[in-house]
């Protein structure tokens, strides 16, 4: 019998019902598919870790002999370790794709990972084992030959196995951020196939007990000056890049639920109490004839239990269905990964659960001051809340407000709950919107700085490693162009150690480096410059010195920062070619850099990458960031409309007769729309204000979390904001214009018709 | 005396899926400017009915309403309001005051819909609410409510007052009290006043009784010489 009540209640309340359902729904949906989407990267990664025995940390060093290993192994903590040699080679293919190359003397820690052919075998010299999304790229197979070359070697080994290897889930050049599996891939060879007789090994994979710092402490302590650098496992770019990304899919994936989930209580506590409020002397009859005020609570606490628990159960089984699917491919083409599978947490389950029982108490609480009340008192009407004059009525400038404003302030005064719920709506919908449009302008905007304002040649052309100064030269004056250097470097200032990039510069008009807001910054021949970001982590300003060596190298210098500048996408320095000689260091061009658009093969180049091909695969990298904004858009919007169409619907009912009245006394259509939309606008206008600082936060947050390479700060644009606001209320009025449908047909003889 | 109101072979059906009600059937009647009239019949005779037929809030399926020489049956949805607004002062049994607006501001509330200047205090005070002025509609008594609502009725002064079961709420004592502001207005002022009742003992105090039944007029009686709401035996 109550069952069959609730039923035709949820039917009369069917906008509220249908929206607490979607929105609990949607914030499982969303939880558990971005979370099955993030926590499957993360597993998958973990057990490809775990599988591969990847390395804990590596040690880095220009040579490491027999000696070198035993004094390793004397620290102790050591309980693993393997050398290799690892070379940057060129592929003999007509784009001279990058291969590094990785001749190990054993491959028990980052296991290659086989997926066609034998098993890497570390005795066979002729053999190379090669990455997959390299060889899937080029059409690769198993038994084909391929051929490298280094320094002055070339070699050419037969192909006895594809795989991927756990070193490199990401893997990009250090000329630019994006993968290109075209362009760029690794090789696993035994070290008999190394082409001297003396192997130099130049990398140790170790695998050590206890935590990476003091590792890196014991290490320094013992055998600091033996080697040029270690990394952890945490600071490797392919480990550090990939774990990145997850944590930014999981902000995502927590951000949206919360707010999904906070809706849809938010409507089930006001749509609860409205119901209970209009029945209450229909409770107070069930109670006079006998119904226990248990299955009374019970009763009421079940309308919102079975609508958030089936949208919990669907969101649950159709989130991880639905949305990993959709992000993988454009994650599969940045990341080398064996399997994308997504993955189930229990975590999930708790979130359903939690909102299933936050939907309980939500509802208790609105039921349980009514069932303690008396069966007499509960027939009988409620006693109206008695407004107040406040202080601005007693100001002399009350008498003269419209009654429009009048009502309005004093409607809201005694319904400061609905005022406040709309107000949270608002600002989460304008929060949403705010985020989603920074980082639209973001994202445009580290392009537009990127690649028209600090690099605007046309062409780079990348210099082979064992290229000549004189014939790097030759092309230079061939292309009309101008040499730069590119490193990679690490910077250490106190305790606060980074990597990062160095950009040595001569005079060229093709590069120019910028501050934050994009006035040119000059840096003198005699200077060095860090980058904003890099400055901040390290916690360093103009004058300050810092220590810092290239990768690969034992040097340390000790350097005074002259400038800062800024850069989007790669924190380190620049300085001049002068100034790192006089830092005594050597001055090799790594690429040349044109306004002419080169097409043309050079001898000693190893690639040419023209502005258009490294703007689009920038735009095909961040096509998954793109389809997030819209997502976001298109969310935000809806949460506007779902929340302000209840609370209006609520506001409406409430005051029916009040509108009713009005009619009757002669209040035109218009004038009691205008009333409604006053409320309306000013809620938005305070919701939407107070959400301007907290959707800066999140998109704050955002940015912070896109890796320590990125360098923006949270901002939108004039044009963004305003559209951003145009949305927020253009969606207030568009509600407010159903409720002006409502208000025409009000039938004014049925609202009067005595009290309910 | 002229007649202000005139209905003419009014009809008013109710659809209710295939059956059909007819709750004003053929109903004929004038009244005259300043009249006091009141309007007897049993529950579901159709008075509301005809009252929400007069005020504009409800159409008719066929017949005529003239007022002051208008066919109020031929207004359009603006047209009609603008006709509430300047003719009409509702009454109802439940007061119906905005609740978030004091006494004196549901009074001067009526500036809104017409061009007369309001006193408000003045229009209290006529009804003897004049130091109830700042109260908001939760903190008077039901009698004080419903004189504010003919305060509020009276303010924009309108052409007639209608009134359905003004006292149905309120003990015998205070009824009479407002029904005697309502013959005073009728008296006084020359307003017209149209007073729906299931109490015949008002029919002696009334200018012209009409009498329904099952939506049709059973009776229309003038009384010559009415008494005064005070005197009659209640
Ligand atoms: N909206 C409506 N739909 C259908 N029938 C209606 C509607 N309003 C009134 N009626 C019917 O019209 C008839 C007259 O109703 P009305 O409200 O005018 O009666 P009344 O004389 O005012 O009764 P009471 O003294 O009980 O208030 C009744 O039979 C009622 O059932
Ligand atoms: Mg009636």
């Amino acid at each position: 019998m109550l069952f069959k009540k609730m039923l035709r209640d949820i039917a009369k309340h069917k906008a509220q019902f249908i929206s607490i359902f979607l929105m609990a729904f949607l914030g499982v949906f969303v939880f558990a598919g971005v979370g099955g989407e993030s926590v499957g990267l993360e597993v998958n990664s973990n057990n490809f870790y775990e599988d591969t025995n990847l390395a804990d940390g590596w040690i880095y060093s220009a040579n490491i002999s027999d000696l070198f290993l035993d004094q390793i192994d004397c620290l102790g903590a050591t309980t693993q370790m393997e050398r290799q040699v690892v070379v940057d080679s060129v592929g003999d293919f007509d784009n001279d794709p990058d291969i590094t190359l990785h001749f190990v003397e054993n491959n028990t820690i980052s296991k290659f990972h086989l997926i066609e052919g034998k098993e890497l075998d570390i005795n066979d010299g002729g053999g190379v084992w090669l990455d997959k999304s390299f060889a899937d790229a080029k059409g690769l197979k198993v038994g084909d030959n391929i051929t490298f070359e280094f320094e002055n070697y070339t070699i050419e080994k037969e192909i006895k196995g594809i795989g991927y290897s756990p070193e490199y889930v990401y893997h990009a050049s250090s000329s630019s951020i994006i993968p290109d599996f075209n362009k760029i891939g690794f090789a696993y060879l035994s070290h008999k196939a190394f082409p001297a007789d003396a192997v130099p090994y130049n990398v140790l994979n170790i695998k050590f007990d206890g935590n990476p710092e003091s590792y890196d402490e014991l290490l320094d302590y013992h055998m600091g000056g033996y080697y040029s650098s270690f990394v952890e496992r945490s600071e490797h770019t392919s480990v550090g890049q990939f774990a990145d990304e997850i944590d930014q899919h999981k902000m995502m994936g927590d951000i949206f639920p919360v707010v999904f989930i906070l809706i849809a209580m938010l409507i089930l506590l006001t749509t609860m109490r409205r119901i209970i409020t209009h029945q209450r002397t229909q409770i107070g009859i069930l109670k006079a004839c006998g119904f226990k005020n248990y299955s009374i609570i019970l009763h009421y606490l079940s309308y919102g239990f079975w609508l958030v628990l089936t949208g919990s159960i669907l969101g649950l089984i159709l989130g991880p269905m639905v949305l990993p699917p959709l992000f993988y491919p454009s994650m599969s083409a940045n990341y080398k990964l064996p399997s994308w599978d997504s993955a189930w947490s229990m975590n999930f389950v708790y979130v359903a659960a939690l909102m299933v029982i936050m939907s309980l108490a939500v509802s208790f609480y609105s039921v349980k001051g009514i069932s303690d009340e008396k069966p007499a008192d509960t027939i009988r009407p409620k006693v109206p809340k008695v407004s107040s004059s406040g202080f601005i009525e007693k100001l002399g400038l009350w008498k003269h407000l419209s009654f429009n404003i009048r009502w309005n302030y004093r409607d809201t005064k005694r319904n400061k709950f609905r005022a406040l719920m709309t107000i949270v709506g608002v600002m989460g919908c304008s929060a949403l919107l705010v985020c989603a449009f920074g980082m639209y302008d973001g994202m445009n905007d580290l392009k537009e700085w990127e690649y028209t304002q600090i690099n605007h040649y046309d062409s780079k052309l990348v210099i082979e490693e064992d290229a000549a100064q004189s014939q790097i030269d030759d092309i230079a004056s061939k292309v009309n162009g101008d040499e730069i250097m590119e490193g990679s470097i690490e910077i250490e200032s106190g305790s606060a150690k980074k990597s990062g990039s160095l950009l040595v510069l001569n005079e060229t008009d093709l590069i120019t480096p910028t501050d934050y807001d994009r006035n040119s910054v000059e840096i003198k021949d005699d200077e060095v410059s860090i980058s904003e970001k890099m400055a901040k982590m390290l916690d360093v300003g103009v004058g300050d010195t810092v220590r810092w060596h290239i990768m690969g190298s034992d040097k340390w210098i000790d350097t005074k920062i002259d400038k800062i500048h800024a850069d989007p996408v790669s924190q380190g320095f620049i300085m001049s070619a002068d100034k790192l000689k006089d830092l005594d260091l050597n001055y090799t061009p790594t690429a040349i850099i044109t306004s002419d658009h080169v097409t043309e093969d050079y001898n000693g180049v190893k690639a040419a990458n023209s502005m258009n091909n490294m703007t689009s695969s920038w735009d095909e990298l961040t096509e998954s960031m793109w389809l997030l904004i819209y997502i976001l858009i298109f969310f935000a919007s809806l949460l506007a409309v779902v929340v302000l169409y209840n609370l209006g619907l609520l506001s409406f009912t409430e005051i029916e007769r009040e509108i009713a009245t009005l009619k009757v006394l002669g209040f035109k259509t218009g004038a009691l729309r205008k009333l409604l939309l006053t409320q309306n606008l000013w809620f938005t206008a305070i919701g939407f204000v107070l959400g301007l600082p907290v959707g800066y936060y999140i998109l704050a947050i955002m940015w912070e979390s896109s890796g320590d390479s990125f360098y923006i700060l949270p901002s939108i644009s004039p044009i963004n904001f305003l559209i951003t606001m145009v949305i927020t209320f253009a969606l207030s009025i568009l509600v407010n214009l159903m409720f002006s449908r409502k208000i025409k047909k009000l039938d004014m003889v049925e609202s009067l018709k005595g009290v309910e | 005396m002229s007649t202000i109101i005139e209905f003419k072979n009014v009809d008013k059906e109710y659809k209710s899926g295939e059956h059909i009600l007819k709750a004003m059937d053929n109903v004929n009647f004038t009244i005259d400017k300043g009249e006091f009239v009141v309007i007897l019949g049993p529950s579901g005779a159709g008075k509301s009915t005809l009252l929400n037929l007069l005020g504009g809030l409800d159409s008719v399926t066929s017949g005529q309403i003239i007022v002051n020489g208008n066919h109020v049956e031929s207004f359009n949805d603006n047209q009609l309001t603008e006709y509430r607004a300047k003719n009409v002062g509702f009454i109802f049994q439940f007061y119906n005051l905005i609740p978030n607006l004091t006494a004196i501001e549901n009074v001067e509330l009526m500036k809104d819909i017409v061009d007369v200047d309001i006193d408000g205090l003045s229009v209290l005070d006529s009804v003897g609410l004049g130091n109830h002025a700042d109260q908001f509609p939760a903190q008077l008594s039901g009698g004080e409510q419903q004189r504010v609502s003919i305060a509020r009725a009276v303010a924009k002064q309108p052409t007639m007052l209608l009134c359905d079961e003004p006292t149905g709420a309120l003990d015998s004592k205070t009824g009479v009290l407002i029904l005697n502001l309502l013959q005073d207005m009728s008296n006084n002022r020359n307003t017209t006043v149209i007073i729906v009742t299931h109490n015949a003992i008002l029919a002696e105090a009334a200018d012209k009784v009409i009498r329904i039944k099952n939506g049709q007029i059973e009776s229309i009686a003038v009384n010559e010489n009415p008494m005064k709401v005070t005197d009659l035996d209640w």
